[in-house]
């Protein structure tokens, strides 16, 4: 584009990032961080119903348990934490219920 | 059981305040009245109402939407006929009331009344995503979703298009408010970057256009005034949903620039 090479015969707009590269990449992550936005009670309930199911096939330390959701630039991640204290015997395959 | 005679409801909204939806409205029911349809535009924004000033129409209030939902009136003595345009109509809101005097059920049922009587029925949505938004969604069949080319705009945006999706509502966008200098700056979000964060059809681009505050001031349509270009691009968009959908999408040029002018001669130009 004529314009474009105008500016960088000037000297301008050749170092300078745009600012509205930067307000399309802000509005990219806040977009991603708003639809994951979870409720406390939301994340309670996972917490528990994630101990439930690991608890069927493991005997697990439910005091050392953690759970946490981490975002960095391009991706978000559930990581659940817990400590092994044994594996059960005889689980079907669907579970003990 | 709707039938392919009833008129479509189209919601006009974004979300965030001030972008332009009761601008819009007006707009856009003028330019789809003038193409010889039968147009209601509708103020839900109870209790701001704007549209009647914006139309012009202001003096002319006897009964409102309110009353016209309530069964107060008929439709026919709420529907303020516009004498400029033929067969445009406007329902103006109550200024007295707050949002929760209507409820979303009453107007799905009013939507069937309205439904039989105009092919067009637009909803001047009010801002935010509470009871005034669900009032004014609850019987619409389409959405148009206004947004300026800026984060909390765009952000907002974003946020009504998710909760119109859930009422299983497939919006389109209109961008409005482009500064075309400030977009060739690389200071203001062009549609491109708009489009591509929202992911949603894209059916008009508007300029800030000095036009709009002049047709304001006066109450008179700005499709009927020829030099204004957010008024061409508004009465585009009607066009565009009234089912002439290959008709192009211009992107708003920034006034005669010096040096545009030579490279459009030098045949460098855009
Ligand atoms: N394309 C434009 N060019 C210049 N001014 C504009 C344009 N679009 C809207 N405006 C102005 O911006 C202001 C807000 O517009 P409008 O009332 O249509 O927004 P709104 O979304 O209906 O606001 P609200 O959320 O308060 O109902 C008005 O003063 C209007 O004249
Ligand atoms: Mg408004």
């Amino acid at each position: 584009m004529f314009n474009d090479f105008l500016k960088k015969m000037m000297g301008t707009g050749s170092s300078k990032t745009d600012s509205k590269d930067v307000a399309k990449k802000r509005l990219k992550f806040a977009l991603i961080y708003d639809k994951l936005e979870v409720s406390d009670d939301t994340l309670r309930c996972l917490h528990r119903d994630i101990i439930d199911v690991i608890s069927r096939y493991f005997e697990i330390d439910q005091e050392a348990f953690k759970m946490d959701i981490r975002r960095s630039d391009d991706l978000s991640a559930l990581i659940v934490n817990t400590p092994i204290l044994s594996a059960k015997r005889h689980v079907s395959s669907q579970g003990q219920r | 059981m709707r039938c392919i005679l009833d008129g479509r409801i189209i919601v006009i909204t974004s979300g965030k305040g001030g972008v332009g939806k009761t601008t819009a409205t007006a707009s856009i029911g003028a330019a789809l009245a003038l193409e010889g349809r039968r147009v209601a535009v509708v103020d839900m924004d109870i209790g701001l109402r704007n549209l009647d000033v914006v139309m012009g129409l202001e003096n002319r209030i006897v009964f409102n939407v309110v009353d016209a939902v309530k069964g107060k009136c008929k439709l026919k003595q709420a529907a303020i006929k516009d004498r400029r345009i033929e067969n445009l109509y406007l329902i103006p809101a109550s200024q007295s009331d707050n949002k929760n005097v209507l409820a979303p059920e009453e107007m799905e049922r009013f939507g069937e009344i309205l439904r039989k009587e105009f092919d067009y029925i637009l909803m001047d949505c009010p801002a935010g995503i509470e009871r005034g938004f669900e009032n004014s969604v609850a019987s619409a069949d389409e959405a148009v979703v206004i947004c300026a080319p800026e984060v909390s705009s765009v952000r907002d945006a974003d946020r009504v298009i998710g909760l119109l999706y859930a009422k299983s509502i497939t919006p389109k966008l209109v961008i409005n408010r482009i500064i075309p200098e400030m977009v060739e700056r690389g200071d203001m979000l062009n549609h491109i970057d708009v489009v591509d964060v929202l992911s949603i059809e894209l059916i008009g681009l508007v300029p800030m256009d000095d036009q709009v505050i002049v047709a304001t001031n006066t109450g008179t349509p700005l499709v009927l005034q020829r030099k204004s270009k957010a008024g061409e691009a508004f009465r585009r968009i009607a066009l565009r949903l009234n089912g002439m959908t290959d008709l192009p999408i211009e992107v708003p040029q920034a006034e005669g620039h010096f040096w545009r002018k030579v490279g459009a001669k030098l045949g460098l130009g855009k």
